[in-house]
């Protein structure tokens, strides 16, 4: 046994294994500088080097146990909290993604426009004696041809070409035809402009495909603008991730890019009425939300633990079918419970005779919300109750019972403090767990019921970070900059209340 | 770290590159087009591609499915950087959106091929006057009723609703129209239309009327005259949700319901006769609207940063939109094919013509910068289904909720012109 863990053969097995994860990490790092993502391939870069140093030396012993978690923790916590405290601070949603080089690049790309006729030619794709590419254009309807490359273009008598059966010229003198199959290893050629006459160019716009163009907007890098050079419009950048123009800042070019508006996202949170009035009520309800769902559960699990606390018949059956609901997956009990709440279908309007719109009525969206979530939260307390009744010494009661307390004095005075003291921190955290309890308001009523007719954006169940989720992906516009802020926002009111609460309940000290 | 140690860490540098160099395939692989589609169109594209793998000469042709629409919309929604297709297959709910954020790149189509579809087609490509992919299919519902309950089509709306009124215990019918496919708000548009509610309106010659908006008024009355009882409640007609609708006309408890283009062959197969048309409006000879729209190869910048853009515009142009290639295509596919050479192709069943067909006659384009715009408190997708729930299950008044939604929806067609 003691071969498994000391000797060569767990050093090999050591050694296999850092070299699979090494692997792994590396395979996951080439991607990750592929797709230009620096950070995320530094990062793994630097676990590679911190693994194989901690296993493959004796710097620390503790180490060895602590860098996995080390490395998650700062993948998994440390680095979304930046990036999401980084992104609250800037103009990011629909339309204001990309980096500014890339915007910039693209709308001068889309600033290719086509001629008025919308000309385009048959052609083929070479190259010169000299080796540039070239293009042989056949303009069938007026049976002329010519050679075109980045500065020069040369008539072609039609008698000077060969066609094929469609009248497309496929040879001419000083032009070299390159091959479909060469051209495919290569789209460079596709991105030179071909000379036509004047200000229009030819574009490849497929393999046999040329059309006529205008370049109108090009970047001058030096004065920092964009011009037009057909309707002689200048734009310049507005400070918020886009290209709009002088004179008339709401015209705006597309796509813009990620701007810094630093603390714009969070004054929004109170200088917009259609921020603010929404957020003021989902805020409210969420509070309500979570403190309900912890005293809901906490009541009913507390009930059911002194209720088999005592010695009953059958007493194990009960307890095992207590906790059964915690121990089914929640998703799947939220969509059991979302269809039995159907108002057509629904097992709980056929049982009650009833047929009440459960979900687009406010008030009972939310005491469906309640409910379910006291039938998922129940067990957890039961059986936490179950236990910490189990460690209150029985001696307490017996004495308060012999000097007089009835059972409910006993409860109240001995019981629930006792009780209260070793649970506070598990209330604590089942509120903060409420509070961005994400999947029963997203599975069960998807935040709704809304007044969409009255523009109303935040629905009757929606909690903050349900609400969060709908700025961020549920509109045509997703505004990924505010929704951090609120992100953030969220994050300062759990850790506070959270604070608070563990230091209200002194349970701090008991840690020392 | 001593030497030995050095040593050993240099040989699990090495195993470990060489695993990677070696097992492991390069992101994306030269000359190789990425397509994306959702769970029918994939696998039909991929068998399509199968069988023809030299559609562009020197490039090979990759398809990957997803589980569904939705989580195709998603995928291309979040993904960042070059990780993303070069084409994809999908409607044009998504264009502004993407166009917007610079993940599509335009295509120049000539005008012969252009000519092989009806202009309104490219309203569903179109983000600011740029074209950024090629009509493939048309995508709409057609009403069909059930010949074992009803025996000739109805003229009216009226006519279905007495129709229901009269044979709802004897026959026990569970409601009079609803919709199997495409959702209440997509595939619902005609039941709105029908009586009277529209999110734009079309000029003659295919130009969207950005001035006109429908009257809230007549709309609330019809839905009071025909949806509601004389208390106010919902007659049972018309359900304010999709749940159960499939089931119960292929029960034979619902007479009249609208069929996605995609799901016919299925009632088919199950005995129904496919007798299409639009739902008729309040006069006899007017139609409910429903969105004739196409769904389209789009290309995207990353075809460019692949290095593949010319192959890609190539397939996008010479063979999604030829009338070839849409016919073999929708052999798999068994959508009305957008391309007119194609759609007149024998080869095209008649209930594939006849959708098309009935799309001909109330067919409206869809539209993404005003059905997508929010800019009058809810767009177009959230606000319809939003009228259903508060007059039908809510009780509210159907003129004042009307108002607010014509009110709603006029202001998103003069915000979202912009984007036109």
């Amino acid at each position: 046994m003691s071969g498994l863990i000391r000797g060569n053969f767990a050093f090999m097995g050591k050694v296999a294994l850092l070299a699979i994860v090494t692997a792994m990490l590396a395979l996951l790092t080439e991607h990750a500088f592929v797709q230009k993502e620096y950070a995320i391939g530094s990062f793994l870069l630097f676990a590679i080097l911190a693994l194989n140093f901690t296993y493959l030396t004796k710097f620390s012993i503790p180490l060895k146990f602590f860098v996995p978690g080390i490395l998650f923790f700062i993948a998994f916590v440390i680095a979304p909290i930046i990036f999401t405290l980084s992104m609250s601070t800037y103009h990011y949603q629909t339309g204001n993604i990309l980096g500014k080089g890339e915007a910039t690049q693209q709308v001068v790309t889309l600033g290719a426009e086509p001629d008025e006729n919308g000309t385009t030619f048959d052609i083929n794709v070479g190259e010169t004696p000299s080796g540039d590419f070239a293009i042989l254009v056949s303009d069938i309807a007026n049976n002329k041809f010519f050679i075109s490359t980045k500065d020069t273009r040369t008539e072609v008598p039609a008698s000077g070409v060969t066609l094929d059966e469609n009248g497309v010229a496929t040879a001419a003198p000083g032009f070299t035809l390159i091959s479909a199959e060469m051209l495919s290893k290569s789209d460079d050629y596709s991105r030179i402009h071909y000379k036509y006459q004047d200000k229009f160019y030819i574009g490849i716009e497929g393999q046999n495909v040329g059309a006529v163009f205008q370049q109108s907007l090009t970047y001058d890098k030096a004065a920092g603008v964009i011009k037009n050079v057909v309707t002689g419009d200048t734009y310049k950048d507005n400070g918020r991730g886009n290209w709009a123009k002088v004179g008339a800042p709401d015209e705006m070019l597309t796509p813009g890019w990620r701007a810094p508006i630093w603390f714009e996202n969070y004054t929004k949170l109170v200088s917009d009425e259609k921020v603010r009035t929404p957020l003021i009520k989902v805020f409210i309800w969420t509070v309500v939300f979570a403190g309900m769902s912890v005293l809901t559960t906490f009541a009913l699990g507390l009930l059911l633990a002194m209720a088999l606390n005592r010695k009953i018949r059958g007493r194990r059956i009960y307890r095992s079918i207590l906790i059964l609901p915690y121990a089914m997956p929640s998703v799947m009990s939220i969509l059991i419970w979302a269809g039995m709440f159907d108002t057509e279908f629904g097992a709980i309007n056929n049982l009650l005779h009833t047929h009440i719109a459960w979900f687009t009525d406010a008030n009972f969206a939310r005491g469906a919300v309640l409910l379910v979530n006291l039938w998922l939260g129940f067990p957890y307390f039961y059986l936490i109750c179950s236990g910490s009744l189990q460690a209150i010494p029985t001696e307490l009661q017996e004495a308060a019972a012999i000097d007089g307390a009835n059972p409910r004095q006993i409860f109240r005075k001995i019981t629930l403090p006792l009780l209260l003291q070793i649970l506070s921190p598990l209330l604590i955290a089942s509120f903060a767990f409420n509070f961005n309890n994400f999947n029963l308001i997203y599975l069960l009523t998807g935040g709704g019921p809304r007044e969409t007719l009255d523009g109303q954006i935040a629905g009757a169940t929606d909690i903050l970070i349900s609400y969060t989720y709908q700025i961020a992906f549920g509109n045509n516009t997703q505004d990924f900059g505010l929704a951090s802020a609120i992100s953030v926002l969220i994050f300062v009111l759990v850790a506070s209340i959270s604070l608070y609460g563990l230091k209200k309940s002194k349970v701090m000290e008991t840690f020392g | 770290m001593n030497r030995k140690r050095l040593g050993l860490f240099g040989v699990i540098a090495s195993a470990a590159l060489a695993i990677t160099a070696t097992v492991v395939p390069a992101a994306h692989a030269a000359s190789e087009i990425l397509i994306w589609a959702d769970e029918t169109r994939g696998p039909h594209l991929a068998t399509l591609f199968a069988a023809n793998p030299n559609v562009i000469p020197g490039s090979t042709i990759k398809v990957v499915s997803f589980s569904s629409y939705a989580a195709l919309g998603d995928a291309l929604d979040k993904y960042t950087g070059s990780a993303g297709p070069d084409i994809f297959i999908g409607g044009n709910d998504w264009v502004t959106k993407l166009a917007k954020s610079g993940k599509l790149a335009p295509v120049t189509l000539t005008a012969s091929q252009k000519s092989n579809f009806a202009a309104t087609n490219f309203f569903d490509l179109t983000y600011k006057k740029k074209i950024y992919g090629v009509p493939v299919d048309i995508n709409n519902v057609a009403m069909v009723y059930n010949t074992k309950l009803v025996t000739s089509a109805p003229k009216t709306y009226g006519d279905m609703v007495d129709f229901y009124k009269a044979n709802k215990v004897s026959k026990g019918l569970k409601a009079g129209l609803c919709f199997t496919g495409g959702g209440m708000a997509w595939g619902g548009l005609s039941g709105l239309s029908a009586l009277g509610a529209d999110p734009y309106f079309m000029r003659a010659k295919g130009v969207p009327d950005v001035y006109k908006g429908f009257n809230g008024t007549t709309f609330g009355n019809n839905v009071k005259k025909y949806l509601l009882d004389a208390n106010g409640k919902s007659n049972g007609f018309f359900p304010a949700t999709d749940t159960g609708c499939a089931d119960n006309f292929k029960a034979g408890l619902v007479p009249y319901a609208t069929l996605g283009n995609w799901e016919w062959k299925k009632y088919q197969d199950l005995g129904f006769t496919m007798n299409f048309m639009p739902v008729p409006g309040v006069v006899a000879g007017t139609y409910g609207h429903m969105f004739g729209s196409v769904n389209g190869a789009f290309l995207t910048t990353n075809a460019e940063k692949h290095g593949v853009a010319v192959a890609a515009k190539s397939l996008l142009t010479g063979y999604f939109a030829s009338a070839a290639g849409q016919i073999a295509y929708e052999a798999i596919e068994l959508r009305p094919p957008a391309n007119l050479d194609a759609q007149a192709s024998a080869s095209v069943s008649d209930a594939q013509k006849n959708m098309a067909n009935a799309a001909t006659l109330a067919g409206i384009p869809q539209i993404g910068a005003f059905l997508g715009s929010n800019a009058g408190g809810a767009n177009y997708w959230d606000s319809s289904g939003g009228y259903w729930t508060a007059v039908l299950v809510q009780g509210k008044d159907p003129v004042v909720e009307g108002k607010k939604l014509a009110a709603m929806w006029k202001k998103n067609v003069a915000v979202g012109k912009a984007d036109l």
